[in-house]
């Protein structure tokens, strides 16, 4: 992957508009997870701050929340992938 | 001891053999199956490759964990092992059985969620240890590095064609088929079911995707991380980037073994349970 972003450089334009598709893609995927991500962490001190007994219980819902979340991340890459190996 | 661990691990990292052995370093080579032990039947191809190898290992490492944190002889005082053993069984049963699966259930399908948990944490574990099943041999040396089952998509689909196998079958079977299936039907009016049912139906085989994707995807990209950072180093040629790269390589590793694996494992078993679950009691 990143040998083809040096080998841009030399002029393999097509090269070039793949490695910058995958790096959009996964870059784009990552804005929206993030912000996400914070917003259940968030959530989570706000509610620990109110209710510090139910931390237990919460910590399950947050760690389900957070891995439903990131795994968006890697839909994009998986995605940019298959455009950056098919196409 | 545990600082001697690390220390041999992280300069097994510095020292990709691989990429002095090869000259021209690619990190996404390094997931190419190899065959070692080729066995076709057919079209069939069942040969042991490097998932298949580092998933017996798995298997028997997962066997021997249960065993030896969980069937050992307790003594009067519970010692470090019995609290681990004690404490990986409260998280399989409070955080993944009894979130999702109904009271009813949970004898029946405890054992297979908690086992999921364990597999795909081992498995998952193994992948960060450097080991020397790379299939390559550097002057006759076999070469180390580290490589997970679960970064191969077909294993991680395999377990979740597992958990979606599962989890019609006991919603047929608890409620019938008619009962079941028309629990997928959501409330709405006429006019739009049309739109909704279809969508219902490929939402159920979305669960199938999401489910193995995002453990591939989790592992595939933690190894591509960690090797790209260290690569860098052979891909620039350039020795002092090792200042910056293996830092960093190292903080990645870190995160990986010590947050991701985990969470990874715990996510696959809580998904399971909440979906064969909601199959069992659909109102819900």
């Amino acid at each position: 992957m990143l040998g083809t972003i040096l080998a841009a450089t030399t002029g393999d334009v097509t090269k070039a508009g793949k490695a910058i598709g995958l790096a959009l893609g996964v870059g784009l995927g990552a804005l929206g997870a993030g912000v996400g991500i914070g917003n259940i962490f968030g959530s989570m001190i706000q509610s620990v701050a109110r209710q510090p007994e139910l931390r237990g219980e919460l910590q399950g819902i947050q760690w389900l929340g957070f891995a439903l979340t990131e795994a968006v991340v890697f839909y994009g890459l998986l995605g940019s992938i298959l455009a950056y190996v098919l196409v | 001891m545990k600082r001697l661990v690390l220390t041999l691990s992280t300069v097994a990292l510095i020292l990709p053999a691989d990429a002095f052995a090869r000259g021209v370093f690619d990190p996404t080579k390094e997931f190419e199956q190899s065959e070692w032990i080729p066995i076709h039947l057919g079209p069939l191809n069942l040969s042991v490759t490097e998932a298949v190898a580092y998933l017996m290992l798995g298997s028997v490492m997962t066997i021997l964990f249960g065993l030896y944190f969980m069937r050992g002889r307790i003594g009067k005082q519970a010692g470090r092992r019995e609290t681990l053993g004690e404490m990986v069984y409260e998280i399989a049963q409070t955080q993944v059985a009894e979130q999702g699966l109904p009271t009813k259930a949970i004898g029946r399908w405890f054992p297979y969620v908690a086992t999921l948990m364990l597999f795909i944490f081992v498995v998952n574990l193994i992948g960060f240890i450097p080991l020397p099943l790379t299939g390559k041999t550097y002057h006759g040396v076999p070469t180390w590095g580290i490589y997970a089952a679960t970064s191969s998509l077909s294993v991680t689909l395999a377990l979740a064609l597992l958990t979606f196998v599962f989890t019609h079958y006991e919603g047929i079977k608890w409620n019938g088929p008619v009962r079941y299936f028309k629990s997928w039907i959501p409330e709405a009016p006429k006019p739009l079911l049309g739109l909704i049912v279809p969508l219902e139906i490929l939402g159920q085989f979305m669960r199938l995707i999401s489910l193995s994707v995002r453990l591939f995807a989790n592992m595939l990209a933690g190894h591509i991380l960690i090797l790209t950072f260290i690569g860098l180093i052979f891909i620039l040629q350039n020795v002092f980037l090792a200042l910056v790269v293996v830092p960093v390589g190292i903080l990645f590793y870190l995160f990986e073994v010590l947050i991701v694996i985990g969470i990874q494992a715990f996510i696959f078993a809580a998904l399971s349970a909440i979906y064969i679950g909601s199959a069992i009691e659909p109102e819900h």
